[in-house]
């Protein structure tokens, strides 16, 4: 009976929404228009404005469709593969910033996520509460309390002379500081992609692998591991490309010392006003983004990610 | 092994990885502790030993114009923001969940897709179209680019809610003979109202602590994040970490009532 009802219901759709205007303003269409147009305008535009830019003469501030050229590429690609000028120096922080970043928030992030979604009960809410407040306050803020807690005359500072130690190594301004502070404003994008696909290991698998003589390392290579797979690598993608956007970490902690991909965007549009040389950097940017941003939505799947909400 | 030191040893390897976890909580922690203390303290160097509170650096956030303007500015910004990235986010995440229509999956791609986007990118970007387009620099401009980085984020929230749902819960009310705007009123929005809310409060804190897109999009206006900003790097002033505070105690509140209503079943 209802079949036949959802049918007639079909033929009713169908019939009404011959006329392609009509169906626009019916769900589903009118529900995800608003989005859509938003995303097209300001999403997809603003993307295609980088490229455009990009072929722009140097310091162009309009598109001109009848003079283009590639000499920001080749700018940037001759620098980097000469390794003179700025451009080999930034491929080279980018890339290890970017890759120690990502290394450093997986073999932190594992074990952590590891024992939330497994080991631990009690406080487990309290925990997520913990973890997921820096991810909503903001990078500036966040970044500002670690210039605080390390600097001379900070709060370390005056922990560690409590206990008699004044000499040590000035603590900003170095490498490492840029990678602890990417390191901690990007651990939760790894930590709860992980979290949520280990949340899917099921009990009764463990406890049957258990029954068969696995060891512990047997059950973790064979069965935890392969499991967390699609997390890890969501988590190393995503992490990985928004540490090739960060700005802030290494301008605050860096001291601008170290330059890194996002900084010399900025800087190409903040203070050399030039455009089309900060976009023809950006496209490197956006194309990596892009990749890995489509690599995860294909591996991201909502309703398992749904389901798991509830257990 | 016997049963008890099995005990034992699972005990201590218990205590060990809550041990682990708390450590990762504090160092989660740790700038967030470090902005809050250096905020009532009195003084420019800072020592624990001799540590005075004081309100002053609150008290003189709180009366400065240009500290005023910076917050009023952050929220003309960020109230329509949460509205409207609501409404649309929400919409996108019924379509996508809740019906079937012929480039679905494309869809849903593109209207994800700015969550995996660094946001300098996005913000750079949205700038230099925004003259290209003629839509300036300003308030306005700033909503629409949030928009287009926290609506997507409204839609996954809301989204994962949404497929909670039984679908046969829908077609009965149909069967039944509800209309679509009764179903929804009815059915559907109580039924995801809670990842309707956090989806909100999300908006809402994103937001109020955007900086990059803000900081491309604003021109000549200055919002709190693009306050601090400007003072951390030039200028800094013992107001700066009491200005942060503030901003971190909207967003800690409402973060905490998001948890609440998400897992409120759960904390019973």
């Amino acid at each position: 009976m209802s079949t036949i009802d959802a049918l007639r219901g079909r033929i009713g759709e169908t019939a009404e929404s011959d006329n392609p205007l009509v169906a626009l303003v019916r769900p589903p269409y009118i529900l995800l228009l608003p989005l859509a147009i938003l995303l097209l305008v300001m999403f997809v535009g603003p993307m295609i404005a980088i490229v455009l830019f990009s072929v722009q003469p140097a310091n162009s501030i309009s598109l001109n469709p009848a003079v283009w050229t590639f000499e920001h590429y080749t700018e940037i690609l001759g620098g980097m593969a000469s390794g003179q000028g700025v451009y080999g120096d930034v491929l080279v922080n980018t890339a290890a910033v970017s890759a120690v970043t990502t290394v450093a928030t997986l073999v932190f992030s594992y074990p952590a996520a590891y024992a939330l979604a497994r080991k631990i009960d009690r406080y487990k809410t309290v925990f997520l509460l913990v973890l997921i407040i820096p991810l909503f306050t903001s990078v500036n803020i966040r970044v500002f309390g670690w210039a605080l807690f390390l600097v001379k005359n900070g709060v370390l500072d005056s922990i560690v002379s409590l206990f008699g130690v004044s000499n040590y190594p000035t603590m900003m301004y170095q490498r490492w500081t840029i990678i602890l502070g990417t390191t901690y404003v990007y651990m939760p994008f790894m930590l709860f992609p992980i979290y949520l696909s280990l949340l899917s290991v099921e009990d009764e698998t463990i406890a049957a692998a258990r029954d068969l003589g696995a060891t512990r390392w047997t059950l973790f290579r064979k069965i935890i591991l392969p499991l967390s797979k699609p997390g890890v690598i969501i988590g190393s993608l995503f992490v990985f490309i928004l540490s090739l956007g960060a700005d802030v970490e290494a301008q605050i902690l860096g001291g601008g010392s170290i330059f890194t991909m996002a900084s010399n965007i900025n800087y190409s549009f903040g203070y050399s006003q030039n455009w089309p040389l900060g976009s023809a950097q950006a496209v490197g940017l956006l194309i990596i983004t892009l990749v890995c941003g489509v690599i995860i939505l294909r591996t991201i799947n909502l309703k398992e990610i749904a389901s798991r909400g509830d257990s | 092994m016997s049963v008890e030191s099995r005990g034992l040893t699972d005990r201590l390897g218990a205590g060990a990885w809550y041990g682990y976890v708390a450590l990762v909580a504090l160092f989660f922690l740790i700038p967030l502790f470090s902005l809050v203390i250096a905020s009532f303290y009195d003084g420019r160097f800072f020592s624990i030993v001799d540590y005075e509170f004081s309100l002053d650096w609150y008290r003189a956030a709180l009366s400065s114009g240009s500290i005023r303007s910076a917050f009023m500015n952050t929220v003309r910004i960020s109230v329509p923001v949460t509205i409207l990235s609501t409404i649309i986010g929400t919409g996108g995440a019924i379509a996508y969940t809740r019906y079937e229509f012929p480039w679905q999956e494309r869809f849903k791609l593109l209207a994800l897709l700015p969550i995996f986007f660094p946001l300098i990118l996005l913000g750079l970007g949205m700038s230099m179209w925004a003259s290209v387009i003629g839509l300036g620099y300003g308030i306005l401009p700033s909503i629409v680019g949030e928009l287009v980085w926290i609506s997507p984020i409204v839609m996954f929230v809301v989204s994962i809610t949404a497929l909670g749902i039984d679908p046969n819960v829908e077609e009965a009310a149909r069967d039944l003979g509800a209309d679509t705007i009764t179903m929804y009123r009815r059915i559907t929005l109580p039924l995801i109202k809670d990842g309707v809310v956090s989806g909100a409060i999300f908006a809402f804190v994103l937001s109020w602590n955007n900086y990059y897109i803000v900081s491309y999009l604003s021109g000549a206006q200055s919002t709190i994040t693009t306050w601090i900003h400007g003072r951390m790097t030039q200028g800094f002033t013992p107001v700066v970490p009491a200005v942060a505070s503030l901003i971190f105690y909207v967003s800690l509140l409402l973060v905490v009532a998001a948890f609440l209503v998400e897992f409120r079943e759960e904390l019973g």
